[in-house]
């Protein structure tokens, strides 16, 4: 069993690893997950007892503090108890030894055999792994990527070690390679105890029964592979995941916002955090249990819901424009809300901005309940309306626009609101300058106006944007470069964002989950991709099938 | 894009008919303190025909006509512009109280505005003028009180159609109180509107002004058309009235043709489709 509490790794004042604790049963597999700079390798450097840095903590493998040990220790079990698959598979052959000449070397260095039978050993080990036997006796520059990363695996095997660390098996290689050599891992590693550091969140962390997401050193996530990766809590962990391409996924790729930052203190994501309060820059949340055998660090107790709408209600005369809608919209993600024209879905925009009254129902801010507008509720949700020229006054110039809502909303000197107002004309790609902020709307093209909608409803850095069908006024190609840039501000800004669309094509792009609306009432909701690829309601059914480009006329029958 | 209020005057003939001659009106009100003749001096040259020294005769008691109908000119003139400036605030206001404040105001104020437009605006300031002496406050105050009905509709009408407008809508997320959004979203968009209903109030106020005078409710200290055409009234049998009735009755219909014409002339930028644009 290994077991790894409170391990710190430093290099001068530089921490690379913060209290990093888990355990790992014999046999059991972890998937460490994090960024380029997370402290992966740092991690299975200091269990092989490689690291040069200054370490803390206590690191047990079967009942022995692997820290307490001498260099000359560590050196004896390394290869024969605990073998490391480094990630640059290139550099960590000998260009001038045969292949299995090198497989075969840790077996005779550790005077575990003899020559004759080390090569034996090592044979059969390439042969285990795929490695043809006229490859095996070939220098390794003649090898591919995937055929080396299989005689580093097998090296790594060679002494029979019941702990394995792989920094980043599968990187570089293609899929068809990467899903070999998986398969392989998988299959030689069934019964060692086995770590992955990988960045890889689509295949190479499912191999793993476990995973640990690792930032700045720190574990913000942990648990069972599937609960981690497949309902993510801490919203890094969702960043990650979102950043990575997916086959069955529908929307684009997105970064989480921000660069890697570390604060001095508080929780090491607040900088890059959408939902982070006053008490997460403060203090560094503990590692807590959540239940589900997951574990969290995260004060506000993972992602939280920005907006929540419960059996929402609206009627204009006699009829109904929405009818019992529950919704919730969590930090950083896009909902997507769609119908055609009347099914209630501008009235539902209308009803969660406080511009008609409801009848009944409730809206939550972040699990607050909303009774009255206020300004800070605005500070936290803006909009983006549909005709981006009825929107601005046509008395107003770019410059009064768009420092509308600063004027109302905040206050801060005047210098400091035009520099905002800058900022974010220049966010959404418009001009800034004098010359621009003096442009009246009727100056404008549609596009340009829209851009300037947006960049008004961001100066107050909104939690939340409510997007009623902001492309809908505009030509295709605009289209396209709005929702790109409403998109691309969501990723920097990281807020979450409700677009309303009549296009469920568009909903099908842009969107993480999405709710489709009939009559004023939703009649299904869910993940975007998975909605789509199964539609239950009939009405989903139509409207994907009306956004599906007819069969090609049929050809005239053979006589 | 603005509107220009000036273009629209000057580019129409009736504009610039209704501007030249509010501008006499005008001026022979600034021009009253220089005339030689006190109005309410009396003279022993009673009833006298047009002479050098009465240009315009003078009356039964021997008043210089032509010193009150310069006099009654600075009357008009304030009379319309104080009672037509309260009269459209107050129709402002009310209209878009009515419009902006909820169902329950809008109810209570436009039913009171039914009640105003129902009630016979002179009969209601002839039973007011037996409480408040019509001295130049009372009668401004009277005319307001009687003449925001008409005003206060149309600001309301068109407040309605504003509000739901998406750039008021947008102020509203961002946090805009009423006043804001009337002051700097609404107002500018219906100046047309209070304008021209300013423009009414003033020719209206003008006449009633006179009615009432000439109804012999006015104040009696003041000089004024109304005045004039009551008294002189009397002595239409006489040859005075081509030099004394005539006078006033040509100014009373010189300013108020003027008021109509300058109406007129900002018709257009009630209605967006007469309207000139700038930008074409």
């Amino acid at each position: 069993m290994l077991e790894i509490r409170n391990l710190t790794l430093s290099y001068g004042q530089h921490a690379i690893l913060h209290d990093v604790s888990f355990d790992l049963r014999e046999g059991e597999s972890l998937a460490v997950i994090g960024e380029s700079g997370a402290g992966k390798t740092s991690i299975g450097m200091a269990i092989a007892g490689l690291s040069r840095g200054k370490l803390a903590g206590r690191v047990r493998w079967r009942g022995e503090d692997l820290l307490a040990l001498s260099p000359e220790e560590m050196r004896r079990r390394r290869w024969t108890q605990i073998a490391l698959v480094f990630q640059s598979v290139g550099d960590a052959l000998h260009p001038a030894l045969r292949v299995v000449d090198q497989v075969a070397e840790p077996l005779v260095e550790h005077g575990l055999a003899d020559r004759v039978a080390a090569l034996e050993r090592a044979r059969e080990l390439l042969h285990q792994v795929r490695l043809p036997a006229e490859k095996q006796r070939a220098f390794p520059h003649t090898l591919s990527g995937g055929e080396k990363q299989r005689a580093m695996i097998a090296m790594a095997l060679i002494c029979d070690p019941q702990l394995v660390i792989m920094d980043e098996p599968t990187a570089s290689l293609d899929a068809a390679t990467k899903k070999d050599i998986l398969a392989l891992i998988r299959r030689v590693c069934r019964d060692r105890t086995l770590i992955v550091m990988t960045h890889d969140l689509g295949s190479t962390a499912r191999v793993c029964e476990r995973a640990a997401v690792l930032y700045g050193g720190r574990i913000l996530e942990e648990g069972p592979a599937e609960t981690v990766l497949g309902r993510p809590r801490h919203p890094y962990t969702r960043g990650l995941l979102r950043a990575f391409p997916d086959i069955t996924a529908t929307k684009d790729l997105q970064g989480v916002p921000g660069t890697t930052v570390l604060p001095s203190a508080g929780c090491v994501f607040a900088p890059r955090c959408t939902q982070a309060l006053e008490a997460c820059r403060a203090a560094e949340p503990p590692l807590l249990d959540r239940g589900d055998g997951r574990r969290l660090a995260c004060h506000r107790g993972g992602i939280i819901p920005v907006l929540r709408v419960d059996g929402l209600r609206k009627r204009f005369g006699n009829t109904v424009a929405v009818d019992g809608v529950s919704l919730t919209v969590e930090h950083g993600e896009t909902l997507a809300v769609v119908g055609e024209s009347g099914s209630g879905k501008t009235t539902l925009a209308n009803l969660v901005m406080g511009l008609v009254p409801a009848d009944s129902g409730e809206v939550y801010l972040e699990e607050e309940p909303v009774r009255r507008r206020s300004k800070e509720f605005y500070r936290c949700v803006q909009m983006v309306f549909q005709d981006p020229m009825e929107s601005i006054s046509h008395r107003f110039d770019v410059l009064r626009a768009v420092r509308e809502p600063l004027d109302l909303l905040n206050n801060m000197p005047p210098e400091e609101r035009l520099e905002r107002v800058r900022q974010a004309l220049a966010d959404v790609q418009l001009p800034a300058d004098d010359d621009f902020l003096a442009k009246y709307p009727h100056h404008l093209s549609r596009g340009e106006a829209q851009r300037v909608t947006i960049a008004r409803a961001l100066t107050v850095r909104p939690r939340l944007l409510v997007a009623d069908e902001p492309t809908s006024a505009l030509d295709a190609s605009v289209q396209a470069k709005i929702i790109k840039l409403l998109l691309d501000l969501q990723e920097k800004r990281g807020m979450a964002l409700i677009l309303i669309t009549h296009d469920i094509a568009l909903a099908r792009k842009v969107s993480d989950r999405i709710a489709v609306m009939q009559a004023g009432r939703i009649v299904e909701c869910g993940e975007t991709a998975a909605v789509l690829a199964d539609p239950r309601h009939p009405y989903t059914r139509a409207l994907i099938s009306a956004h599906t480009p007819p069969n090609p006329p049929l050809s005239p029958p053979c006589r | 894009m603005h509107i220009d209020y000036w273009g629209a005057v000057k580019h129409s003939t009736a504009g610039r008919l209704g501007t030249g001659l509010l501008l006499a009106v005008l001026a022979a009100g600034a021009a009253a303190p220089l005339w030689p003749h006190a109005p309410e001096a009396f003279s022993q040259a009673v009833l006298q025909p047009p002479s050098a020294t009465h240009w315009l005769g003078t009356n039964d008691v021997g008043q210089d006509v032509a010193a009150q109908l310069l006099h009654g000119a600075r009357r008009s003139l304030a009379v319309a512009v104080a009672a037509g400036c309260l009269t459209t605030v107050l129709s402002f206001l009310i209209g878009a109280a009515a419009a902006l404040g909820g169902r329950l105001a809008d109810t209570a104020l436009m039913r009171l505005t039914d009640a105003m437009l129902a009630i016979p605006t002179v009969v209601l300031v002839i039973v007011l003028a037996a409480y408040v002496p019509l001295r130049f406050t009372g009668l401004v105050l009277v005319l307001a009180f009687t003449g925001w009905a008409t005003g206060a509709r149309v600001v309301r009408a068109r407040t309605l159609t504003l509000k739901n407008r998406a750039h008021v809508l947008a102020a509203r997320t961002f946090g805009a109180s009423r006043r804001y959004l009337l002051l700097r979203h609404i107002l500018p968009d219906i100046a047309p509107v209070v304008l021209v209903a300013f423009i009414q109030t003033a020719q209206r106020a003008v006449l009633l002004e006179a009615g009432l005078a000439f109804l012999g409710v006015g104040d009696p200290d003041a000089p004024s058309w109304g005045m004039m055409l009551h008294q002189a009234l009397g002595f239409y049998y006489t040859p005075a009235w081509s030099w004394w009735l005539l006078p006033p009755g040509i100014a009373l219909a010189v300013t108020l043709f003027s008021f109509l014409l300058l109406g007129s002339a900002l018709e257009p930028l009630l209605d967006p489709r007469l309207r000139r644009d700038e930008h074409a």
